[in-house]
This record gives C-alpha cells, sequence and structure tokens, in this order.
C-alpha cells in the first residue's frame, strides 16, 4: 500500500488526475445527494488543489488543477448548469482565490522540498569529508609506522651484506632474526589492513557465518604462538557448546591483535588470559595481562587510532590495530572496551548471538 | 636414499621460487621450476614430478584450471600456495583435488613438514593394501581402525558412531587438511546436508573428550573457513 501511495507521488501527472477525478466524482455525488449546495463543492475542490499542490513538483500541476477546479465548478455545479459562465458576481474573486491557493502551498512544497535536499547534501558531503579525514589519518599513522621496520630491515639486510667478513657469526644471527622480527611485524600491520578493505570492499556489511568460538579462539592463538612463540596465553572457554555470526578472519584478527599489544605492552612476563563468557544475548571476549596497566588519560582515545606515539617505541604502538579492532567489532555490531583492573589492563569485546543483518 | 623425489614448483614470482629452490635442494629434493601455468603443465606431463608445489595466482591462467587439467590423468599430490585471506579459493582448489595446501608467508619447517606428509599419503596409496591400515598414533592418542578403538594415556575414549567416523576420516589423512565438504561426505554420505553446522557440533563434542583444552587443541586443528586437519601421524614416519 505505501510503496503504492510511493509511486503515484512519482508520478505528478498520476496524482493530479488523481485527486481532480477524485474531486468532481465527489462533488458530484455531493450535488446528487444534496443539490444546490455549491459552496461545499467548492470547498471539495480547494481540498483537492491544496493536496495536488502539496504533492506534486514545482507550480505547473497546482496552476493547471486550479484553472481546472474553477472551470468544473463552473461548468458542471453553478446555475446554469453545464454552461461556461463567468458573468456571475464574485467568480473572478473565486478563481484568484484558488489560484492564490495553488501557487502558495506549491511554493511552500517546493522551497520544504529544495531545503530537505540541500540538508541531505550537506549531511552527506560532511560524511564524506569525515571518512577522507580518517582515510588520511590512517594513512599518516600508517607510513609512519611502516617506515620504522622497513628502515631497521633495510639496514640490517645492508649491513650484513656489506660487512659480513667483519660480523662475528653471533652479530650475524642477530641482523637476520631482527630482519625476520620485522619483517613479521610487517605482515600483521598489512593483514590487519587487507581486514579493513576486507570490511570496505562491500560498503561496510561484513558477510558472517556461523562459528565456533572454540575454533576462532584457538586459531587465534596458535597463529600468535607461530609469530611470538614466548607468549604465554591461558584459555578458558564456557563448556557449552557456542555458535556466534561473525567472519572469523576479522575476530581472529581482533583477538590477535589485542593478545599481542596485551604481551607487548603490559611489561610483564605473566601470562595472559583470555577468557570467554557467555550471556543470554551475547558472547564476551576478555583479554587480561597483568601488567602496568592503561594510563587513565589515555583510554578515551585508545581505540581513534592516535594512541600510537604515546609509547617511546613508536613502531610497536599499537593505535592502527586497536582501532581497526574497532572499526572490525563494530561492523559486527558488538561493542570493544579497555578498562584498568586490579592488576593490570583488561580489554573486552563482545558479539551479538542474533545475526547481524535480521531485516533481509 | 638412491632416489631423490622430484618437486616441481610452479611460481611466478621470482624471490619466492628462488627461496623455495634453495631450501629444498638443501634438503635433498630435485627441485624443477616454472614461471607460468603453460611452462607448469608441459613439465609436469614430460617430466612426471612427485609433487607438484601450486601458486594459485599466475599470470597466464587460473591454478585451479592446472589442478583440473593434471587431475584428469594423475594423481601426483598437489600443494597449493596461497594467500591467507582467500580461504573461498582453497576450498575450491581442495575440492577439485589438491592434497593440501599452505598459506603464504610461511616458513621453511612448515613447507617441509606439508611435502613430507603429502609425499608420505601418496606413496600409501601406492603400496598399502587395504585390507590392513596401520593404527594413527600421536601423543598419547592411538586409534586402531581394525578394532574401532580410540584410546588416550591408555585409557579407552567413547565416541558415537558419527564421531568415530569424523575422527578416523581425519586421522587417516592425518597431517593434511581436509575440507568440511569432504568430512561431509565422507561421513554421512552423498546426500547430506551442505550445512556444516552439524559437523562443528559433533566436532566440538569430539574435542571435548579427547582434548584436555578445547581451546587449545593437540590433535585436531581448525583451518578456519576450509576444514580440520589431524596432527600428523608419528607412528611411520
Amino acid at each position: 500500500m505505501k510503496n503504492l501511495f510511493w509511486r503515484i507521488q512519482k508520478n505528478n501527472y498520476c496524482i493530479t488526475v488523481f485527486f481532480l477525478a477524485l474531486a468532481t466524482l465527489l462533488a458530484f455525488l455531493f450535488a446528487h445527494i444534496i443539490p444546490g449546495n455549491s459552496p461545499n463543492i467548492s470547498l471539495i475542490y480547494i481540498l483537492a488543489l491544496i493536496l495536488i499542490a502539496r504533492h506534486t513538483d514545482g507550480y505547473r500541476f497546482g496552476i493547471f488543477a486550479a484553472v481546472f477546479c474553477v472551470i468544473s465548478v463552473n461548468y458542471c455545479f453553478t446555475y446554469p448548469y453545464f454552461k461556461l459562465n463567468f458573468t456571475l458576481t464574485g467568480y473572478p474573486i473565486t478563481f484568484l482565490g484558488m489560484l492564490t491557493i495553488a501557487i502558495i502551498t506549491s511554493a511552500t512544497t517546493t522551497r520544504l522540498k529544495q531545503q530537505a535536499f540541500i540538508i541531505a547534501e550537506r549531511e552527506k558531503s560532511l560524511m564524506e569529508a569525515d571518512k577522507e579525514k580518517m582515510k588520511a589519518n590512517l594513512l599518516r599513522a600508517i607510513s609512519h609506522d611502516l617506515r620504522t621496520p622497513l628502515t631497521s630491515i633495510i639496514g640490517a639486510a645492508s649491513s650484513y651484506t656489506e660487512n659480513s667478513e667483519v660480523l662475528s657469526e653471533e652479530e650475524k644471527q642477530d641482523l637476520v632474526s631482527q630482519i625476520n622480527d620485522d619483517a613479521n611485524w610487517l605482515l600483521n600491520m598489512v593483514e590487519n589492513l587487507l581486514s579493513v578493505t576486507r570490511i570496505q570492499n562491500d560498503s561496510s556489511k561484513i558477510s558472517t557465518s556461523l562459528e565456533v568460538v572454540e575454533e576462532v579462539v584457538s586459531e587465534a592463538v596458535q597463529r600468535l604462538r607461530k609469530r611470538i612463540p614466548y607468549a604465554q596465553i591461558q584459555v578458558s572457554i564456557p563448556e557449552a557448546f557456542l555458535m556466534v555470526p561473525m567472519d572469523p578472519l576479522l575476530i581472529e584478527q581482533v583477538i590477535i591483535n589485542l593478545l599481542e599489544n596485551a604481551i607487548i605492552h603490559s611489561e610483564s612476563t605473566k601470562p595472559i588470559d583470555l577468557v570467554v563468557t557467555d550471556d543470554s544475548s551475547q558472547v564476551t571476549f576478555h583479554v587480561i595481562d597483568y601488567g602496568k596497566g592503561l594510563k587513565p588519560e589515555s583510554i578515551p582515545s585508545l581505540f581513534d587510532g592516535q594512541a600510537y606515539s604515546v609509547s617511546s617505541d613508536s613502531r610497536r604502538g599499537m593505535g592502527i590495530g586497536l582501532s581497526i579492532c574497532k572499526t572490525i567489532i563494530q561492523a559486527h555490531n558488538g561493542t570493544i572496551t579497555a578498562f584498568n583492573h586490579d592488576d593490570g589492563a583488561e580489554f573486552c569485546f563482545s558479539l551479538p548471538k542474533e545475526a547481524v543483518t535480521n531485516e533481509s | 636414499m638412491n632416489h631423490k623425489f622430484s618437486i616441481l614448483i610452479i611460481e611466478d614470482e621470482l624471490h619466492i621460487l628462488n627461496f623455495m629452490r634453495k631450501v629444498l635442494t638443501g634438503h635433498d629434493y630435485k627441485v624443477l621450476s616454472a614461471s607460468s601455468g603453460k611452462t607448469g603443465l608441459d613439465l609436469i606431463s614430460s617430466q612426471c614430478p612427485d609433487l607438484i608445489l601450486l601458486d594459485l595466482g599466475l599470470p597466464d591462467m587460473d591454478g585451479v584450471e592446472i589442478i583440473q587439467k593434471v587431475r584428469e590423468w594423475s594423481s601426483c599430490p598437489i600443494i597449493v600456495i596461497s594467500a591467507r585471506t582467500s580461504e573461498q579459493e582453497k576450498v575450491l582448489a581442495l575440492d577439485l583435488g589438491a592434497d593440501d595446501y599452505i598459506t603464504k608467508p610461511f616458513g621453511t619447517s612448515e613447507l617441509l613438514a606439508r611435502i613430507r606428509t603429502s609425499l608420505r599419503h601418496s606413496n600409501k596409496m601406492n603400496t598399502d593394501s587395504p585390507l590392513f591400515i596401520k593404527p594413527y598414533h600421536a601423543k598419547d592418542l592411538t586409534i586402531d581402525f581394525s578394532k574401532r578403538l580410540i584410546t588416550l594415556n591408555g585409557e579407552e575414549i567413547h565416541l558415537t558412531p558419527i564421531e568415530y567416523k569424523i575422527v578416523a576420516c581425519l586421522a587417516k589423512n592425518s597431517g593434511k587438511v581436509v575440507t568440511y565438504s569432504a568430512i561431509m561426505l565422507d561421513v554421512w554420505g552423498p546426500y547430506s546436508d551442505t550445512d556444516n553446522k552439524i559437523l562443528r557440533v559433533n566436532m566440538a563434542n569430539i574435542r571435548r573428550k579427547l582434548e584436555s583444552n578445547p581451546a587449545e587443541p593437540t590433535y585436531i586443528y581448525t583451518e578456519l573457513g576450509v576444514g580440520y586437519r589431524m596432527k600428523e601421524d608419528e607412528s611411520d614416519s
């Protein structure tokens, strides 16, 4: 029904014809039931006129309708019937009145529509600008973050090839393992960026599938162990079988980012806890470390992608990592938070159990 | 060993090719290489390598096409090299007959392990008689296929018939990834549901029986979006 009306609204001609026909029909009915009641008939036409002017674009239809109304009232419903007679006293006033109503209503509607359009445009451009700003920020942060490990890789590689006869075996080993470290770090960064393109490819809609929580968690922990062999992680998940709609690779990336963050920034050798809790509407993943905790002043802006310069060793900053985590979790309609507990920091994110796209 | 295994690498990135060639020659394999799909196919038919390492992103043809062409006449093991994010591609390659895949970037030990596993499985197919299947053994887990008996730390583990079928299917392909659809086909038959939720549920139950912590599995690993991989059989390597 709504759809039908909308389609009618799109077509100005249809509207005009529809309302005029309706008004004429009603007028004839009226004239048939109560003869000689021309003021009411005029009222019906005025109503039709206002509706037409309100629902069509521009002035043309309103003016046409006004002329039609005047002629129709004159021709059909005033004495002498079925004859045009503009010599009746006060007729020009009726005509002018109708025309004025049509023009005023049309003008108001047109202006309203124009304003709505302008506002929508402005909002769109504002959003675009915001997006552009975010992109520029991300790019700046990325190039900053990528340059440092690249410099170190190139430096290490060139010192290996240029000074290979002076360097001891141990120093060579050192250089190579440093290259390895940096390359791995770069890889993680690139994978983070790839996950962002995975989100933005399809206008920020992600394709979710039902995934088993323990499988995603175990895969994330394994991949992290492969990269950081000394990582100590204690995993505990609920005994129950849990399936949550998600993009498994993205969630895996979030878990890896949070775990790596905890390992590198907690400055503690105590094992990290990865705890999954389950309540009726959502599943929550907690990454708890027992280190120095977060700086209270940095907590509000932690996920904005600007926290990376706080740490002295800015390469290890997780600014981009955390902002990507936030993007991913938001795309899943979930929430991500960070806070200090008594003995360190805790990051947790929740995923809703219901499917992300419910309406379709 | 008097007979060297020959391995054909089809890869268009020169640096990656070089690195793999060095590693494999260093480990006593005979290495052939091709940088395009066409020369790769020619080499396969002229040299009959024992194993093919295939990069899916080739300049002249789709790697999947090569798998199909090779599978028309040869059962030579194929290991697919692919990027991490394209799980759809991996599943397709595996379902078309690739034996295993390895995700870029990979370490040398991972590459060598995959190659060993695939070669072993292809040897098994050539020599093992189907009447006798050796028991699977890894860490504390033993599976005796003839008695349908699974023991962990010497204690018998009770699995439902479906769960046993899944574990047996994985154990017979131990070390290799087995796609969801391959397991579904093996366990539930060709008319099974396309939804693999039932498999996931069964797998969760199996893990609760076999693994001390299902979130940190030691026997059956998950390959997200692709399938499962069981720990390599330790008894005959």
